[in-house]
């Protein structure tokens, strides 16, 4: 279908072309201006285009590009058949026909220029200029066709009433002042455009705006200093305005070349995939393998993302969580996989996008070192979450000391103090009051001491349970059991001794479950079962609670962490409402 | 009668035995570990001997297993443990051995003159002696279907009491009540709780333990 539009739109664009040959030729004299002139404008600029564009067309047919320069040259030589006609028939209608159309071709270059290189709108601001540019044109044409009176539009022939209405230039002036202004608007608009466009742009997004804006501020620079001449001398030397006439007309023919050149621009060198080849090689020191790629795809805004299996998400080379960009942002992400799992994800600018084929190329040839580099993302991943845990692990220990401190300072020590007091006042007394009230003081000192010892014994109960180390876990779990404010069931205990810290992590899984059971799920019930399962010491804690239990609170991640330095695995399953079952995994050897 | 005292606390010891001898009972003999307390029993057997559960070398058991081997050596000395910790199942693990001149206590205990004597001549007498605060975890352990819901307050208590090894003669004491009326408690408790009945006031400790401590 499209090599076949392109033949066909090719063959109107020769033939629009050498029938507007024919007419200027035939109009001779009454053309207005020199003949070079009108050919370059018109069927040097409209070729030139249409040709660029079925060649960017054809590289790029996924890229609208190529398209919107062809309708820039079409509308080209259309308007100079037209001009050709109003010139021949020297009819009002003539005249109507070609003035609707005259700002066609500027209406479709600046769209053409707006969405450059991506061939797409992707901003508001793009969109919103996109329609205003069109509106412009014919649109803006018939306004002025029914408001302005037709000689001040240029047809000096044309009546009055050349659409059927008479009387006017009521409006002429203020029309033609807005058509101005909003000409100069969406001027200023457009350039805004460019210029943003080119601030936010990557490395490859340069390349290809480059000889667009490179031809463009030529253009421009040109034909403001011929507007200043002009100005300045009222009547200048024919060798200069010929020569800035020159200039612009060379420009504009070159311009579609420029087009093309900045789309082949992105199409990227592919001598690239080579040079990589060799680099990679070599060994490369850590985290450098970015900067490479970065320079193979000339995009320094490249950055390299690995998966973590375990994590179901990808770490940079320093192991912090990155997040891929979304499907209409500027920048990509191209997933690199290995027998269809993620490896690793190159994020880059997404004009990379219009070379698939190249990035992917890319990718392929730095996949081994890019799954070395994952490896070792991962191992330095894993290496700060093992320092985290331990700076858990030490904090959590640090604040258990201060709590203990606290408890026996306000505790056990408070009640010591009392009794001492006591005794020191029993003992001033001896002989001056009666051995009845004496017996009473002495009791007192006695009960205050029996809660002294309850608190002692039960800070270390909660310090390290004797029970456990002298009896072992099973005994342990039932203790702890019978000791809980809500009915507990142990339906299975390890019937043999396992390694005390073993023992020790699997109470502590054990008794901190039960705790946020108590305290936090409302639960009514709870069953612990600790198990030998293929060398593992498999301990559940399920209870009837609220769940939602989260398992990075304090708790829950303090428990992952001791399991996680026995080399064991923390589960909790606690969805909302339906209760929350704790499994963790020991390894216990044999 | 006469004991002998094991702990590795000197000052505990020399105040264990001024107690007991306050209160009528011979010390024979003090050691502070177990070894040592072996040798002492081997040598002259005493009525009683009363150990800590924590001595060295390890600090951790040795005078529950000394107190086990002392059981086993001479089934007619009792023998009372005191520990700094109660734990229902240190008690269990000495009335399997059989429940008759066995006793376990919270050290504290030690303070009450009386009490401590009279757990020294229960033990001596062949009784069995648990600790209070045992009872009180086991009675106080929240079920989801609780038997013990179905007994009465007054049950409850005859209960506790026979859980610390106390003989009919001692509850109908304590509470106050004719030792016919205690009698009628205890059938009640049994058939309620679907215990086979224990005449025997030693034996029934532990079927009482074993039904609070499946």
């Amino acid at each position: 279908m499209n090599p076949r539009l392109r033949l066909a739109l090719a063959l109107a664009a020769v033939v629009a072309g050498l029938v507007n040959v024919a007419l200027l030729l035939w109009a001779g004299d009454d053309r207005g201006e020199s003949l070079a002139y009108l050919l370059i404008t018109i069927v040097g600029v409209g070729w030139s285009f249409v040709g660029a564009g079925l060649v960017a067309w054809s590289r790029r047919p996924e890229n609208r590009t190529g398209a919107l320069m062809v309708a820039v040259g079409l509308a080209q030589l259309l308007n100079g058949l037209l001009f050709n006609g109003v010139i021949l028939a020297r009819e009002p209608v003539a005249f109507v026909l070609w003035f609707l159309l005259a700002t066609l071709p500027e209406g479709v270059l600046g769209h053409l220029i707006a969405v450059f290189p991506d061939g797409r709108a992707t901003t508001r601001l793009q969109r919103f200029f996109i329609i205003a540019n069109y509106a412009a044109t014919v649109p803006l044409a018939l306004v002025q066709l029914l408001l302005v009176e037709p000689g001040r539009l240029g047809c000096t022939d044309c009546p009055n009433d050349i659409l059927g209405l008479g009387g006017r230039d009521r409006y002429g002036d203020v029309v033609l002042a807005v058509s101005d202004l909003s000409l100069a608007v969406l001027t200023a608009l457009l350039l805004w455009i460019v210029v943003t466009r080119w601030r936010h742009a990557a490395e490859p997004r340069r390349r290809s705006l480059a000889p667009v804006a490179l031809v463009g501020i030529v253009l421009l620079i040109v034909y403001m200093t011929g507007q200043t001449l002009k100005a300045v001398l009222p009547d200048p030397p024919l060798v200069l305005e010929v020569g800035f006439n020159l200039a612009i007309l060379m420009a504009l023919v070159l311009w579609p070349l420029a087009f093309l050149a900045g789309l082949a621009r992105t199409r990227l060198d592919r001598s690239a995939v080579g040079d990589l080849a060799v680099q990679l090689d070599e060994a490369l020191p850590p985290g450098r393998l970015e900067q490479v790629l970065a320079r193979a795809l000339h995009d320094p805004t490249l950055q390299l993302a690995y998966w973590l299996a375990d994590r179901d998400a990808f770490v940079d080379a320093a192991g912090h969580p990155v997040e891929l960009p979304a499907a209409d942002s500027d920048r990509a992400a191209t997933i690199l996989r290995h027998d269809g799992a993620p490896v690793a994800a190159m994020l880059h600018d997404a004009a990379l996008d219009d070379d698939p084929a190249l990035v992917r190329a890319v990718a392929a040839t730095a996949r081994m070192t890019i799954e070395n580099e994952r490896l070792q993302a991962e191992v330095r991943a894993q290496l700060e979450e093992v320092r985290a845990s331990r700076a858990r692990i030490v904090e959590f220990g640090d604040a258990e000391r201060r709590r203990v401190e606290r408890n026996l300072h306000d505790g056990a020590q408070q009640r010591l103090v009392s009794i001492s007091l006591a005794l020191g006042i029993a003992r001033s007394q001896v002989g001056a009051t009666s051995e009845q009230e004496m017996a009473v003081a002495l009791d007192d000192a006695a009960a205050e001491l029996r809660l002294a010892l309850g608190e002692l014994r039960e800070l270390a109960r909660g310090i390290h349970p004797v029970i456990l180390s002298e009896a072992g876990l099973g005994p342990a779990l039932v203790s702890l059991a019978e000791r809980s404010p809500i009915p507990v069931t142990v339906t299975a205990v390890p019937p043999k001794r396992l390694p005390s810290r073993v023992e020790e992590t699997a109470y502590y899984v054990a008794s901190e479950a039960l705790a946020n059971a108590a305290k936090h799920a409302h639960a009514t019930a709870v069953s612990i079962s600790a198990r030998r399962l293929e060398g593992q010491l498999l301990v559940e804690v399920g209870d009837d609670g609220i769940g939602g239990a989260d398992p990075d609170g304090s708790g829950l991640r303090g428990l992952a962490d001791r399991v996680a330095a026995l080399d064991g695995h923390l589960r909790v399953h606690s969805p909302d409402g339906k209760g929350t079952r704790i499994t963790a995994e020991l390894p216990c050897g044999s | 009668m006469r004991v002998m005292i094991a702990d590795d606390a000197v000052l505990f010891r020399e105040g264990l035995g001024r107690v007991l001898e306050a209160g009528g009972i011979q010390v024979a003999a003090q050691a502070g570990d177990a070894e040592r307390l072996l040798a002492l029993v081997r040598a002259d057997p005493p009525d009683a001997v009363v150990v800590d559960i924590r001595m060295p070398p390890t600090h951790t058991r040795e005078g529950l297993d000394a107190a086990q081997r002392i059981r086993a050596e001479h089934p007619q000395i009792g023998v009372l443990v005191l520990s700094q910790y109660v734990e229902p199942h240190h008690a269990m693990q000495l009335l399997e051995d059989g429940t008759s001149g066995v006793g376990y206590l919270l050290k504290d205990r030690v303070a009450d003159v009386a009490e401590v004597v009279d757990a020294v001549r229960r033990v001596a007498g062949g009784g069995s002696v648990i600790d209070p605060e045992v009872v009180a975890q086991l009675l106080g352990r929240r079920r989801t279907r609780d038997p013990l819901q179905e007994l009465t307050e007054r049950e409850r208590q005859v209960l506790a009491l026979m859980a610390e090894g106390r003989s009919n003669q001692a509850i109908s004491e304590r509470l106050y009540l004719s030792p016919k009326t205690v009698e009628g408690h205890v059938r009640s408790i049994f058939t309620r709780l679907d215990l086979h009945a224990a005449p025997d006031d030693h034996r029934r400790v532990l079927a009482v333990l074993a039904f609070l401590r499946p």
